[in-house]
């Protein structure tokens, strides 16, 4: 097999790697800031740059040529390659700064151009904690600058469309921004503009960078040129935690941190996760997050003469049993939502048909044409539809489909609905009946929580732990992000850490009450019906219902929480029969 | 009336020659650039997007190639556009107290154009004619050379009059090495 010399290392490869990304992937740091693994390669950011030599074989031996001392004789290119953009050849030397001097200056000098007319204003900018400019210039970086004279100065606080400012002093031009909205958004809205010390990105006159994947940029940008208009100025880098999940605005389930402070969400950045969404998300999705913060429920209620009142745990679960016993099995529909995970599903289901008896158990499809496009977006607004269809939310024999219940709650088919996680009246499903009763299950104010009997306070998604199954098959697991009243952020061991919980002082810690709320997941609330009505069931938690699903429906079979990790697996939803 | 941004048929068959020239699209936008600012004077955002239109390519592009170059106009300016250099031989040359006295008789600063619409004053880098200096260019291409204060009065009224100053070809001093050389065989 082919070999290369790297610095005191021979490694073996296969086919046509690049340096830096063969590097990369064996552990050897390389700074670089404008290569970008799903991007074209331009070269022109000159940090990557490396030695690079051909081993002279002798032409009669085909032997390595040796000098008067016994040691290989390499010839090495007469100036510094962009380890970027150059092949690996068989017999190739690779110095880089580990060995090489002159490397280690080029990489220092190349930092010092760059800083040349940049603002350094690292305390004011949102980058700050996350920056390659910063990393990088901390690592590889000369201590000072010489420049001692004015800096060019470019235009700030440049709004480039709705959701992107520019900072045109602190961009270096490595033209990620630029190669994204042309080889992935595919919008083509930005350019480079000007020349030499004066150029920056920016669109044609008169146009707004309004791509609806705008922000993607923020992310890839390596210096804090481009921020996000709506997260500007909200928070710094190191007093989040940020915590693996999913977007749930629609049924692809892209791959995001929720990153979080005081317990309240900041903010949606993508995850790398080839089997989804690569390294991107739609702008709508990444700012679905206030979602998560607003109009949210805080805890039980129950209905008293006209109003809601907050009531206690076990009040309100006494509650809901009395009117579900009440009410004949037949007359009673169960609505699960395609945004609930597989856990809360299956024990929503076992309510449904093993409990109360009811045949009448369905969710509802929440379809937005205008919304779908040719990249990640789709139509289908919830995250687990696909989900819902695998456990088997729909109706039993004789069961009505969701269609047909505002009907048959105005001629007296049915009396009493219980839903879980969905808004059939607010999001204008459904007409508002005038007939029946309804227990909900909610984690927000909504028209339909507004006429319950019985309010149960929901967990979101990023305050649980559970599985979703995208249109594409692939199930991604979530983990609290945030955490509910009552519970230790600390001593949840999946949910993210911030640099403040890991070192700083309990003084210097997260602050504040507001933004915990007093809820509980699906599945949890399933099961405590189920106990209310004399079934008592005992899951340990999410995992353990997991555990059952993966024995009761074939194409999870053999799967756990730890075979799935952080990027999911794509399930085989149409298992051929085995001729 | 509303200024109309269009090609006509001509111009449309002379882009059509233009772009049979490049293989691509973007290869052929220069020259396609250059019509367009001859036609319109300077390259606004209807002009970027007519360029971009009728070239299939990006506005967004268009305009970063017309950036790029600083004999393409992207702000409007003024009927006479006057670079001046004021790069080393011209500098030594005075060019420096030429752009000064030029600012102040037009009253107008480096960059600006006069009220009036009939003047741009720009200082530029190395127009390549050091031998005649100091020199100013009128509208990307009349060159006018060894300036002196007193020329610039006499050009600016010239010009106030409609009168584009002629070309005039500045031979080449003698090169003595090139003499001693010959002498020498
Ligand atoms: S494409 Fe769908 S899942 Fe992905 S970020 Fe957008 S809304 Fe969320
Ligand atoms: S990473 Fe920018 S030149 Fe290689
Ligand atoms: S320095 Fe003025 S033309 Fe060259």
């Amino acid at each position: 097999m082919p070999k290369v010399y790297i610095d005191d290392d021979v490694f073996e490869f296969e086919g046509r790697p690049k340096i830096l990304e063969f590097c990369l992937q064996h552990g050897i740091e390389l700074p670089y800031f404008c290569y970008h693994p799903a991007l074209s390669i331009p070269a022109n950011c000159r940090q990557c740059l490396v030695e690079v030599g051909q081993l002279v074989l002798n032409r009669e031996t085909g032997q390595p040529e040796l000098d008067a001392e016994g040691k290989v004789v390499v010839r090495f290119f007469p100036k510094l390659m962009p380890s970027c953009a150059t092949e690996i050849t068989d017999g190739m030397v690779v110095r880089t700064h580990r060995s090489s001097a002159l490397v280690r200056r080029a990489q220092r000098e190349n930092l010092e151009f760059i800083l040349l007319n940049h603002p350094l204003d690292c305390p004011i900018c949102d980058q700050a904690g996350e920056c390659p400019l910063q990393e990088l210039t901390y690592k590889f970086g000369p201590d000072s600058s010489r420049f001692e004279f004015v800096k060019v100065h470019k235009p700030k606080r440049i709004p480039l469309g709705p959701r992107v400012v520019l900072d045109a002093e602190r961009c270096i031009n490595c033209t990620r921004c630029v190669r994204f909205t042309e080889e992935i958004s595919r919008s083509r809205q930005l350019t480079i503009i000007q020349r030499g010390d004066k150029n920056y990105p920016f669109t044609a006159p008169g146009m707004s960078f309004d791509d609806p994947y705008s922000m993607n940029t923020i992310d890839i940008c390596p210096v804090g040129a481009l921020t996000s208009a709506d997260f500007r100025f909200r928070a710094r880098a190191w007093e989040m935690a940020s915590t693996p999940s999913i977007c749930t605005g629609c049924a692809r389930g892209c791959s995001i941190y929720i990153w979080t402070r005081h317990n309240r969400v900041e903010r949606f950045t993508p995850r790398h996760n080839p089997l989804v969404n690569d390294y991107w998300m739609c702008d709508e999705g990444r700012l679905s997050y206030r979602r998560l913060n607003e109009n949210r429920l805080d805890g039980p209620h129950v209905r008293e003469f006209e109003g809601l009142r907050a009531a206690s745990w076990e009040e309100s679960l006494r509650r809901a049993a009395h009117l579900l016993r009440s009410a004949p099995p037949e007359q009673i529909a169960v609505l699960a939502s395609a945004s609930l995970s597989l856990e809360d599903l299956y024990v929503i289901r076992r309510l449904a048909f093993e409990v109360l008896g009811t045949p009448h158990l369905d969710f509802l499809r929440h379809e937005d044409p205008s919304f779908e496009d040719a990249f990640l977006r789709l139509r289908d607004r919830t995250p687990n539809r696909t989900g819902c269809e695998l456990v088997g939310i729909s109706p039993g024999p004789d069961g009505l489909p969701v269609q047909q219940w505002p009907q048959a709650l105005r001629d007296g088919r049915l009396r009493l609905v219980l839903v879980f996680g969905d808004d059939p009246l607010g999001t204008g499903a459904w007409p508002v009946p005038e007939a029946g009763e309804w227990i909900v299950a909610s984690s927000h104010w909504t028209e339909t929580a507004s006429r319950a009997q019985v309010l149960l306070a929901l967990c979101t998604h990023a305050e649980a732990t559970g599985c979703f199954v995208n249109q594409q098959g692939v199930l991604q697991r979530v983990r609290p992000a945030k955490a509910s009243k009552g519970m230790d952020r600390t001593l949840v061991p999946e949910m993210g850490k911030s640099r403040l919980d890991h070192h700083a002082t309990p003084f210097d810690r997260w602050w504040g009450h507001e933004h915990y709320f007093d809820c509980r997941p699906g599945w949890e609330l399933a099961q405590g019906l189920m106990r209310e009505l004399g079934s008592p069931v005992d899951y340990t938690g999410p995992e353990a219902v997991f555990a059952e699903l993966a024995q009761a429906i074939p194409a999870l079979r053999g799967l756990s929480y730890a075979a799935i990790g952080l990027q999911g697996v794509r399930l085989d939803l149409h298992p051929q029969p085995v001729a | 009336m509303e200024p109309e941004y269009a090609f006509t048929a001509e111009e449309l068959a002379r882009i059509a020659e233009i772009r049979r020239r490049y293989p691509t699209a973007r290869a052929a936008l220069m020259p396609v650039l250059w019509m367009a600012q001859e036609k319109f004077g300077w390259l606004s955002r209807e002009v970027i997007e007519l360029v971009a239109q009728t070239l299939s390519l990006n506005p967004a592009e268009v305009y970063g190639v017309a950036t790029f170059y600083t004999m393409y106009h992207t702000q409007a300016c003024g009927r006479y556009v006057l670079d001046l250099c004021t790069c080393l031989s011209c500098q030594v040359l005075g060019a420096e107290d030429l752009l000064r006295h030029l600012e102040e008789r037009l009253g107008v600063r480096d960059g600006q154009t006069t009220p009036d619409g009939l003047f741009t004053v720009r200082h530029t880098e190395c127009l390549g004619a050091c031998g005649s200096g100091p020199v100013l260019m009128i509208n990307n291409r009349r060159y006018v050379h060894r300036l002196s204060q007193e020329r610039l009065d006499q050009l600016i009224e010239e010009l106030r009059q409609g009168r584009m100053p002629e070309f005039a070809s500045i031979p080449l001093p003698e090169r003595p090495w090139e003499q001693e050389a010959s002498s020498d065989s």
